[in-house]
């Protein structure tokens, strides 16, 4: 072994044994080393319960994707064990069809996972997260039930005899090693997504959903994946449980069970892999240290929920968190460095105009907008400005598609931009940050800015499981443009740290650098200086004509007078939902109709 | 400058915001009893979220003392008790209710025999709401809503009536008709706040005016001194008016 | 055939309406739907099989006591689980903290109770048969509870004050509305609803812990396809649910009927993701 370097945890780099990484590699080696040499040193029944923590980390690992990074909060997932564990029992036992091969039977159990998979989790593309959740356990309580009903294949009450693997893995520690080996690729698999920029994408559409959107990801389309990826694994770890059970019977598959993967996943803490990991093993050993526990299981488990919920939301990954509790500098200043700009952002970009023609859009009868024609320029700072309810940010949420105009379009470079489509407007370079910053609190700074250039990855989602060049390409060039760009905006000191321990001004500018990832050719800011001291509002200033330099053109939503006045090309005074006036900021400084409207406020 | 004597609202070094973010820092606001100060300031100043802090709607740090007593910690229930009463932004009233039961509600603290006669005189500033009053709010039109939700306030005889931009998508004269009530007021001892985006109209109405930009108090005066709109648009404009000369 | 679909259609059907009822009250006070739903109807059968098989007490103190029960486990919800998240909703922590709440709940009624369906008594000492109290019960819970409910909706100031919180929560602080208290208090009615629901259903559910699940997802269906907070929606969905649901039970058998009746909600819920009533009166959204 290399010896391990004291470095301070500079930003992470790709090569393996710099600290970074392996230190976050290191419990997983731990683990896969005990995981190894665990009949050395520990009886029978301590390999019954070993394999089943391997069982149900195979099952938790796919689930955790769904649950601790897309928080989709899939409480019945254990129907997807049932469902793989009767059809590998039914398809190798031969009650129905002429009996298959135990690993052919797993992989159908697989598949079947996959499609079931796809089909329960198709309520969480449309309804609310209490919707969804209610499904998956009305799920789970009618495959049980069917599983009890059908006795012509599924034995009903009676069960149906479990897949026996063929040597070496028949024996008690071969089979130990067979699930070890499944549960070890699907903890690395899983590893990769989460370093990926999937698993970044995951962790948006769960915590900054409209951030998600404006970066160009397609939530349906993630979330189809994944429930296939985890659909796939739970039926295969439902195949090895059947096995592990020798016998199943649907008294097996309890609503209980399923709290156990779910609950694992939470008190390991939302968007670790280690957390739940561990949070798993801790679930399944639990009960064992002492025999009341047994029946107060699922109690306990509910109590640990309560108390995680409550107290520590974070999980066990918070508290194995020691990098992030080290403090930060109290007295930092974000020092942008312009000049950079050109290498990230390359040379001028030439998209045309982004015009606004006669745009109307009202909301019960109440005109947001009525009749706008806009105008931004390439290169140009273009303020917009106007008392509350003048249709500032509607006509902002208009250009990122949020809202679908009643009449009028809004074009870039004369092509029409589709509304109410908000996911392509990255595909057509248009990039915006939001009123309230809308960040990943519980990823890295790093990771959040990476979430911004995600449409410019190559590599496909199974690429990425296991770990392909192209994927380790675009990590590579992700990580690199999001350095770039958090030393534009002047944050790169800050890094790996944990996104909700910053200021609330050093998140404006982290929104400023995710935005600058996709290139854009217009930058829409939705009142960027609201909360930064004057000092900062200059730097911003400066940041923004040095970004409009480079070609972009920039909307700048904005109350603060003097930064509207000092930096801007042309200001638009809306009021009303309509253009008030128009023009270059000496124009509108003394414009009186203008400062009537604008002081009222 | 009210005296001390007759002083009902006093705060000092107040500080708030929404999370994260501070809004407002240090607010020194004084308002003395039956006086009508208007809190004018630009778009994104914090008026609203200073209203909201003083009828604890939003934790705040610094020391708000409301005719002699503390109001540290007390939430909006106590300091509408205490008779400081805040209308908020947007005529919110309760659209599925009766004009009658939407005052009612005002009333929920009042003793039970009291109540009718309250809504009663509450509605006495507003015949023209008086007349819908077994109507749903729903039908009510945005200015009568408006009137509805002024009512609302009214119902616990404040000492101290804050509104938040009352005028807000209202026709002329339907502003001046609540203006007109908001002048009445006066006559029955009622201090008013007043947030307003229609300066005249404010100046006109109010003893003294505030000035918000910031999240500071950039300016406070009498509104019977000289040149009043154009400090304001200096006060407004401050850093704005050096870098554009 | 067709009497005996009606009959127990419509029962069970006034018992999933009045869980249905219950998450909808606990849902317009605090803009949560509570796991704890189900688990209120599961209190209500096994606390009256409790106070009135086991401890022998008279039928009209264990009915009183179980919806105080009911009431208080309310109450506790409210503030263990939903308080301490409710300034966090949108990180859908509220789903995790009554979930936790319901499944200690369940498991502590499994093991300190039975973990096998145990009798529930007949309320009244009537001859057997027909349209029997088994029957008429759930239905007639149901009832009482609507008319209740709209008598405390439309003429009491109480009422009044529950209406404008579900309806704008932040004005109605702003008014000076105790909005804590007034959550309390739904929280509680809510209680009672859902160990009425347990009580009245008691002899066609019997006292079951696993009745806890079972009811919190049949109990949202009508939710669900009624609208959120919308009550009316909730019990004419329930009754179709129910109904729905023993005409599949008799015409293709036990497991398809729970197919059938999983797959149109899914199915109507795609459609009609704001229920087949539409949205009850929103705004400001």
């Amino acid at each position: 072994m290399t010896e391990i370097p004291e470095t301070q945890p500079s930003p992470p780099r790709a090569s393996f044994f710099g600290s970074g990484a392996f230190s976050h590699v290191l419990p997983f080696l731990i683990l896969l080393a005990i995981g190894i040499a665990l009949p050395l040193f520990a009886g029978g029944y301590w390999g019954v319960i070993a394999q089943r923590a391997c069982v149900y980390w195979v099952l938790a690992a796919g689930l955790n994707l769904l649950v601790g990074f897309a928080g989709q909060l899939a409480i019945g997932w254990v129907a997807l064990l049932t469902l793989g564990a009767y059809t590998s029992s039914v398809l190798a036992t031969g009650n129905v069809l002429p009996p298959i091969h135990p690993y052919l039977a797993l992989a159908v159990a697989g598949a079947v996972g996959a499609v079931f998979g796809v089909i329960v989790g198709l309520p969480a593309l449309r309804l609310r997260t209490f919707y969804f959740a209610i499904t998956t356990l009305g799920f789970a309580t009618i495959v049980t039930q069917i599983a009890l009903a059908w006795t012509s294949v599924t034995g009903g009450g009676v069960g149906v005899q479990g897949p026996v693997l063929p040597p070496p893995f028949d024996s008690q520690w071969g089979f130990y090693y067979f699930c070890f080996g499944i549960a070890a690729v699907c903890t690395w698999m899983t590893m990769n997504v989460a370093a990926s920029r999937f698993g970044r994408a995951l962790t948006a559409i769960r915590d900054a959903e409209v951030a998600a959107e404006a970066s160009g990801i397609s939530k349906p389309g993630l979330l189809v994946t994944v429930f296939l990826f985890s659909g796939a694994v739970a039926g295969v770890a439902g195949g090895l449980f059947a096995s592990l059970q020798s016998y199943i019977t649907p008294d097996a598959f309890t609503i209980e069970l399923s709290v156990l993967f779910f609950i694992g996943i939470l008190i390991g803490g939302r968007g670790s892999v280690l957390g739940p990991l561990l949070g798993t093993i801790l679930l399944t050993v639990l009960p064992e240290l002492a025999a009341p526990l047994v029946a107060w299981s699922t109690f306990l488990y509910a109590t640990l929920l309560l108390v995680i919920v409550l107290a520590m939301p974070g999980g066990i990954a918070d508290l194995l968190d020691f990098k992030n509790r080290r403090p930060l500098q109290s007295n930092r200043a974000i020092v942008p460095r312009p000049e950079l700009l050109p290498r990230l952002l390359g040379e001028h970009r030439n998209s045309g105009k982004l015009t606004l023609e006669d745009v109307a859009l009202n909301f019960g009868g109440v005109h947001a907008i009525d009749g706008l024609d806009l105008t931004i320029n390439p290169g140009e700072v273009h303020g917009l400005i106007g008392p509350n309810g003048s249709g500032k940010t509607t006509t902002l949420n208009v250009i990122s598609g949020y809202y679908a105009p009643q009449r009028g379009t809004a074009k870039l470079g004369g092509e029409v931009l589709p509304a109410l489509a908000r996911h392509t407007r990255a595909q057509m370079r248009i990039a915006r940050t939001f009123q309230t910053p809308r960040l990943v609190g519980e990823a890295s700074v790093l990771e959040n800015v990476m979430i911004g250039g995600t449409i410019d990855g190559q590599g496909t989602f199974a690429e990425s499981l296991i770990s392909l060049p192209r994927h380790r390409r675009d990590e590579a060039m992700l990580r690199e443009n999001a350095t770039l760009a958090l030393s534009i905006v002047g944050l790169e000191r800050l890094a790996a740290v944990r996104t909700d321990r910053l200021q609330h001004s050093e998140l404006r500018f982290v929104e400023i650098a995710r935005a600058l990832m996709l290139r854009p050719a217009f930058l829409l800011l939705d009142e960027p200086a609201a909360g930064l001291s004057a000092e900062e509002i200059r730097r911003l200033g400066a940041l923004v004509v040095e970004i409009a330099k480079t070609g972009t053109g920039v909307l700048l939503v904005e109350h603060h007078a003097d930064l509207i006045f000092d930096i801007c090309h042309q200001v638009t005074v809306l009021n009303l939902g309509k253009k008030l006036a128009a023009g270059t900021p000496a124009e509108i400084r003394s414009h009186r109709e203008v400062v009537n409207a604008y002081l009222g406020g | 400058m009210p005296t001390s004597a007759g002083e009902l609202l006093r705060v000092s070094g107040l500080s708030t915001g929404y999370g994260k973010v501070i809004v407002l820092r240090g607010i020194d606001l004084t308002i003395g009893a039956g006086e009508i100060v208007a809190l004018l300031g630009p778009n994104g100043a914090g008026k609203t979220t200073l209203l909201r802090a003083v009828s604890g709607l939003l934790p705040w740090s610094g020391s708000v003392q409301f005719g002699g007593r503390d109001l540290s910690g007390a939430g909006p229930r106590e300091t509408a008790k205490a008779g400081l009463v805040h209308v908020i932004e947007g005529h919110r009233v309760f659209t599925q209710q009766s004009v009658f039961d939407n005052l009612l509600l005002a009333a929920y603290d009042l003793p039970r025999g009291e109540r009718n006669a309250r809504v009663e005189e509450a509605l006495g500033f507003f015949p023209e709401i008086a007349e819908k009053r077994h109507e749903r709010a729903v039908a009510l039109s945005g200015g009568q809503q408006q009137m509805l939700a002024v009512a609302q306030g009214l119902v616990r005889r404040p000492k101290l009536l804050m509104l938040d931009e009352p005028s807000a998508g209202l026709s002329p004269v339907l502003v001046d008709r609540v203006f007109v009530v908001v002048g009445r007021l006066r006559e029955t001892g009622t201090a008013v706040l007043l947030v307003e985006q229609l300066i005249e109209k404010a100046l006109a109405l109010a003893d003294r005016v505030y000035a918000l930009a910031r999240g500071s108090i950039v300016l406070q005066a009498a509104t019977t001194e000289a040149d009043l709109p154009h400090r304001l648009e200096l006060a407004y404009f401050a850093t704005a008016e050096r870098r554009v000369n | 055939m067709l009497q005996s679909i009606v009959l127990s259609g419509l029962a069970i059907g006034s018992v999933y309406a009045l869980i249905g009822v219950a998450y909808n009250v606990m849902y317009s006070a605090s803009r949560v739907f509570s796991f704890t739903a189900g688990t209120l109807g599961m209190i209500g059968g096994i606390l009256g099989s409790l106070f009135i098989l086991r401890m022998g007490l008279p039928i009209w103190l264990g009915f009183v006591l179980a919806l105080a029960g009911g009431a208080l486990f309310g109450v506790v919800t409210e503030i263990l689980a939903v308080r301490p998240v409710l300034k966090s909703l949108d990180q859908h922590l509220y789903v995790l903290s009554t979930l936790a709440l319901a499944l200690m709940t369940q498991q502590f009624a499994a093991i300190e109770w039975s973990t096998e369906p145990q009798p529930f008594p007949r309320i009244f000492d009537l001859p057997r048969g027909g349209f029997d109290q088994t029957f008429w019960l759930p239905m007639l819970a149901c009832v009482v509870t609507i008319v209740g409910l709209e008598l405390l909706y439309r003429h009491t100031l109480v009422g009044h004050a529950f209406l404008a919180i579900a309806e704008d929560n932040y004005a109605a602080r702003a008014l000076g509305l105790p909005e804590r208290n007034l959550r309390i208090a739904s929280f509680a009615i809510a209680g009672a609803i859902g160990a009425l629901a347990g009580f009245a259903g008691g002899q066609l559910l019997l006292a079951f812990f696993a009745n806890a699940p079972l009811l919190t997802f049949y109990g949202f269906v009508p939710v669900a396809l009624g609208g959120m907070g919308n009550n009316r929606g909730a019990v004419a969905a329930g009754l179709i649910l129910g109904l729905f649901q023993q005409a599949a039970n008799f015409l293709v058998g036990g497991i398809f009927a729970s197919v059938a009746v999983f797959a149109a909600f899914i199915f109507v819920l795609l459609a009609f993701p704001d229920g087949l009533a539409g949205p009850s009166t929103q705004r400001r959204v």
